[in-house]
């Protein structure tokens, strides 16, 4: 291998567009699963564009819905977001990411619609090729990252406050590892997904709160039927611990449990370009008290 | 080579995050006369008007809230509360022209949502 050193650069180029019926108005930036890879190999970078319309309405008390409110609240939000990633070494890969909101909206009926925008939050990954067996095709990869509140978390309309469900930055910093495996059967390949999110106390002179810790786990199934036409499937679970606020008081109703349904499809172009489109659709929705299903 | 490109990384990352500013700058030709609710406690998904009274020129007025939803603008302002808002709430009023600004807060306390009840 040293003999061949590679001194070319690999550039990796993905455009995704992604429809979710959830997700929309949480804190930060919503999941999208691209850094859910393998690690790079050395001197590969990859960027990717993705762009993501969320769209949620109803309320849920525990696994039923609610519709017992005297109103009807709508939220939506187009996102992107930009991710780079960049094989340092065969046993390192740096990525990071920047989200940006067009829009976070929250719409009452007979009531002016709240509207954020701009920057969510940066991140900063480091994925580690802790085991890669190209005979097996077996790779362990895990990941240890930050995320940076660079967005807004003030945002203001007519010098008033938004509401936080519309800030598009989450207005504090996360810290998280996963651990992501990949082993291909024929001509399909299995991988499995767990990740750990923890929120840190977001405290300015307004404001105290703390999200609950997020564990994430995923199974993708991966089958290429054609050359260019790679097709995944996606069940993953969402869970979030209830906030804390003031006085380490326990917010009730916050935090959930939704199993999502995520089909995939990948069209691969010449010289490494690629196109996918993604749903995400909850297909199980279990959320503390009342809340509307983000 | 390797290690620049991470320090940059995150570096060029770091420097996008900002501080809070805290510019303000106590007036005293502004006076708040009261900040008060139509009603308090409010229950989740119901609604209190928050009204500021207050002396000086050219007034403009700013609203912040740690929990619940804003709506309006200007001296009257609506305050929606929510499920997740229960508990005692902060609600800080800003009255500001050219000469500086000054801030009070009211308190809204929010119970748990029970439908036909005020």
């Amino acid at each position: 291998m040293s003999g061949l050193k590679v001194y070319y650069l690999m550039i990796l180029f993905l455009v995704q567009g992604y429809v979710a019926w959830a997700q929309c108005c949480t804190s930060g930036n919503p999941f999208i699963s691209e850094a859910e890879q393998p690690a790079l190999q050395s001197r590969v970078l990859t960027t990717s564009l993705a762009y993501r319309y969320s769209h949620s309405g109803p309320y849920y008390s525990q696994d039923a819905h609610f519709t017992e409110l005297p109103f009807q609240e709508t939220a939506s939000s187009n996102y992107t977001e930009l991710q780079i990633g960049y094989g340092v070494t065969n046993w390192l890969t740096v990525l990071s990411e920047l989200g940006y909101f067009i829009n976070k909206t929250l719409e009452t009926p007979g009531i002016d619609s709240y509207k954020g925008y701009g920057l969510g939050d940066a991140a900063l990954y480091l994925k580690f090729n802790t085991y890669s067996n190209p005979r097996l095709r077996l790779s362990i990869s895990p990941t240890i990252g930050v995320k940076f509140p660079v967005g807004m978390f003030d945002q203001e309309m007519d010098y008033v406050q938004l509401p936080i469900s519309v800030q598009s930055s989450s207005g504090g910093y996360r810290y998280m590892a996963n651990l992501f495996i990949s082993k291909g059967l024929g001509k399909v390949a299995l991988a499995g997904f767990a990740s750990y999110e923890y929120s840190q106390l977001i405290q300015s002179e307004n404001f105290y709160y703390k999200y609950g810790d997020q564990w994430i786990g995923a199974i993708y199934f991966n089958y290429r039927p054609w050359k260019r036409v790679i097709l995944d499937l996606q069940i993953r679970i969402e869970f979030r611990g209830k906030s804390n606020r003031e006085n380490e008081e326990i917010v009730e109703s916050s935090g959930y449990d939704v199993l999502f349904f995520s089909p995939q499809v990948t069209y691969a172009f010449k010289h490494d370009w690629y196109l996918s489109a993604y749903g995400d659709i909850p297909v199980y929705n279990y959320y503390n008290g009342i809340q509307m299903s983000f | 080579m390797k290690s620049i490109l991470i320090v940059l990384i995150f570096t060029i990352v770091s420097l996008w995050a900002c501080s809070k500013k805290n510019d303000a700058n106590p007036s005293t030709d502004i006076k708040i006369i009261s900040l008060t609710a139509n009603f308090n406690p409010v229950m989740a998904y119901d609604t209190t008007v928050i009204t500021v009274e207050a002396s000086g020129e050219s007034l403009q007025y700013g609203w912040v809230v740690n929990h619940g939803k804003l709506k309006g603008s200007g001296k009257t302002i609506k305050y929606s509360a929510c499920q997740s808002c229960i508990g005692l709430n902060t609600i800080t009023c800003r009255v500001f022209n050219d000469t500086g600004e000054m801030s009070d807060t009211i308190m809204i306390r929010v119970t748990p949502y029970h439908p036909g009840k005020k």
